[in-house]
């Protein structure tokens, strides 16, 4: 692997770490799948480039970006509270119209930002080659997001969603008002998928109205590989390890790809992935099954 | 103080699974008093307890919390006024959250949260001093996971949680029945220690007749959606459990034989 494509592989772990972060959030601390990232993440970069290309400074549009992929997880959670449309359905609803909509916000199916201003420009003047000055500007960027995220679950109001998402009968019956913390995590989960495409549009100099496919299946990757690695009830912990496993899950990845023995090319990733989160979730698995086998013999004495 | 006002729920009202839980309840709790109800399953007694909560919204009637008509007000928004503590020893509690965690939330009920941290030092120290009560050693493990607890453990957590912040009016929804009788009595005699020292308005529902005369001050007995009596006072100090049963085998209807064997193995 060379530096550049290494850098570049860091760059998108980043990024994608934004994405792990906020599938954390729906998945785990309230237990609501979410498929909507599939097309929230298109549309922060569809939103952020459109924007830019319309002449808006660049920090301005990837903050419209950030607020539109909120309103999108609004909407999945708007149509499963309001009319208790299973979780997973009212996702696909949205991402599905996402698409539509993307494509209407970007007006054609794929917009370049290769001559434009991006939030990267003000710090161009450094002087720092560009491979690297867009790795430390995410890696930057992501730590701090990754920091907040982690304060917030810590606050009041951030123990009262992850109440509502491990036993919202124990939450309600505490003062927590359930339904508002479903719509603030879908909106903040949302709103760091699209943030996350918003950077992704501008680092890469392109928005395209097809880049989300699969998102939601890297970001649950990247969850489960931190998982793995980290056992801790430190939500830091915890939301560093998403980051650090969506690192991972991309170094994993371009190393299959780039290990000619093994014969894989680009478009064999979907199946590299799909089977690597299948052990991810089966592994675990089977060790619950096997230690819960082994406490039935000790006499079910846990 | 808590009153209901013929309170009447109906679940699937139209429906060929109508069911009728409460057919117009009459309740006046003063504030400070302990009352303690009893009836068979089916009876009414939880679903009368669900609909203080706000867990459950009444088809009809009124209920006051002092003199504020509460009857419109969500479960959320009772908070302030009313904790609980539920059968099950797994409701109680968040088992992914530690036993710190799960009191801070405690701690803030009935507020609304903020983004302030919700756990500080000083809090710690009110948890580790409160969790000394319990005589568990729970003080020493406050960032252990709840779900490592037992279930008496958590329930006798879950007590202590309900008790942290002030409220006028605390609701136990057989938070024993799930224990074995040790920890049972264990978790009873906090109960009452903490209903003593906060005078708290509190309604208890038990299948234990005796659990019903020993601790509070006041026994209804519910049947078929209806409070059937209502035991206080010195005539109340008179009874036992044989009366009750004969007082409940009456409200049953003549001649019918008591077929409930929960409330005599309760008994």
């Amino acid at each position: 692997m060379s530096l550049f494509s290494f850098l570049g592989t860091l760059e998108i772990g980043f990024i994608f770490g934004l994405v792990a972060v906020g599938v954390y959030l729906t998945f785990r601390v309230l237990d609501f799948p979410d498929l909507t990232v599939d097309g929230s993440f298109t549309m922060g970069a569809a939103l952020a480039a459109a924007l830019i290309v319309g002449g808006i400074n660049p920090y301005v549009a990837t903050l419209c970006a950030a607020l539109g992929g909120a309103a999108a997880g609004m909407l999945t959670a708007w149509l499963n509270l309001r009319f208790n449309i299973l979780h997973l359905l009212a996702s696909i609803l949205t991402m599905t119209a996402l698409y539509t909509i993307n494509l209407r916000i970007m007006g054609k199916p794929n917009l370049a930002l290769i001559m434009e201003d991006t939030v990267l420009t003000p710090f161009e003047a450094l002087g720092i080659p560009a491979m690297y000055l867009k790795l430390i500007f995410v890696a930057i960027v992501v730590i701090l997001v990754g920091l907040m995220i982690a304060y917030f679950l810590n606050t009041q109001y951030g123990m009262g969603m992850r109440a509502t998402g491990a036993n919202p009968r124990m939450a309600q019956a505490n003062g927590i008002v359930v339904k508002e913390k479903i719509y603030a995590g879908l909106a903040l989960s949302n709103g760091l998928v699209a943030l996350a495409g918003a950077l992704f549009a501008q680092t890469n100099g392109f928005a395209d109205s097809t880049m989300g496919i699969g998102t939601i299946v890297v970001g649950l990757a990247a969850v489960i590989v931190g998982e793995s690695l980290f056992n801790s009830r430190s939500m830091l912990v915890i939301i560093f390890s998403c980051i650090i496993g969506s690192l991972l899950y991309r170094l994993a990845v371009s190393v299959a790809l780039n290990a000619d023995f093994l014969g894989f090319t680009a478009s064999d990733l979907n199946l590299i992935t799909a089977v690597l989160v299948g052990l991810a979730l089966i592994v675990p698995h089977i060790r619950r099954e096997q230690k819960a086998r082994k406490a039935a013999a000790l006499g079910g004495e846990a | 103080m808590i009153r209901c006002e013929d309170i009447k729920v109906t679940f699937n009202a139209g429906m060929a699974t109508e069911k009728r839980a409460l057919r117009g309840v009459d309740l006046e709790i003063p504030q400070g008093e302990f009352v303690t109800v009893i009836g068979s399953n089916g009876a009414g007694k939880s679903t009368l307890l669900n609909t203080i909560a706000g867990d459950i919204r009444s088809t009809g009637g009124n209920l006051f919390f002092d003199d504020t008509n509460v009857t419109a007000v969500p479960a959320a928004g009772r908070t302030r006024d009313v904790a609980r503590v539920f059968q099950d020893p797994l409701a109680g509690t968040c088992g992914n959250m530690t036993i710190e965690e799960n009191m801070a939330l405690a701690y803030g009920r009935g507020k609304r949260g903020g983004l302030i941290p919700a756990l500080n030092d000083d809090l710690r120290d009110l948890f580790r001093e409160q969790l000394k009560r319990l005589n568990l050693g729970l003080e020493d493990r406050l960032g252990a996971e709840m779900g490592l607890l037992s279930g008496g453990q958590r329930q006798s957590v879950s007590l202590l949680m309900s008790a942290l912040q002030p409220s006028k009016i605390l609701l136990l929804d057989e938070h024993t029945a799930a224990l074995d009788p040790k920890t049972a009595a264990l978790v009873m005699d906090i109960t009452d220690q903490i209903v003593e020292e906060k005078q708290l308005t509190v309604m208890m529902v038990t299948h234990s007749m005796r659990q019903a005369l020993d601790h509070g001050t006041r026994t209804i007995m519910m049947h078929e959606g209806r409070k059937v009596f209502d035991l206080q006072g010195e005539e109340r100090k008179q009874y036992d459990v044989k009366d009750l049963l004969n007082l409940f085998a009456k409200a049953k209807g003549d001649g019918e034989e008591l077929d409930d064997d929960k409330l005599l193995l309760g008994a």
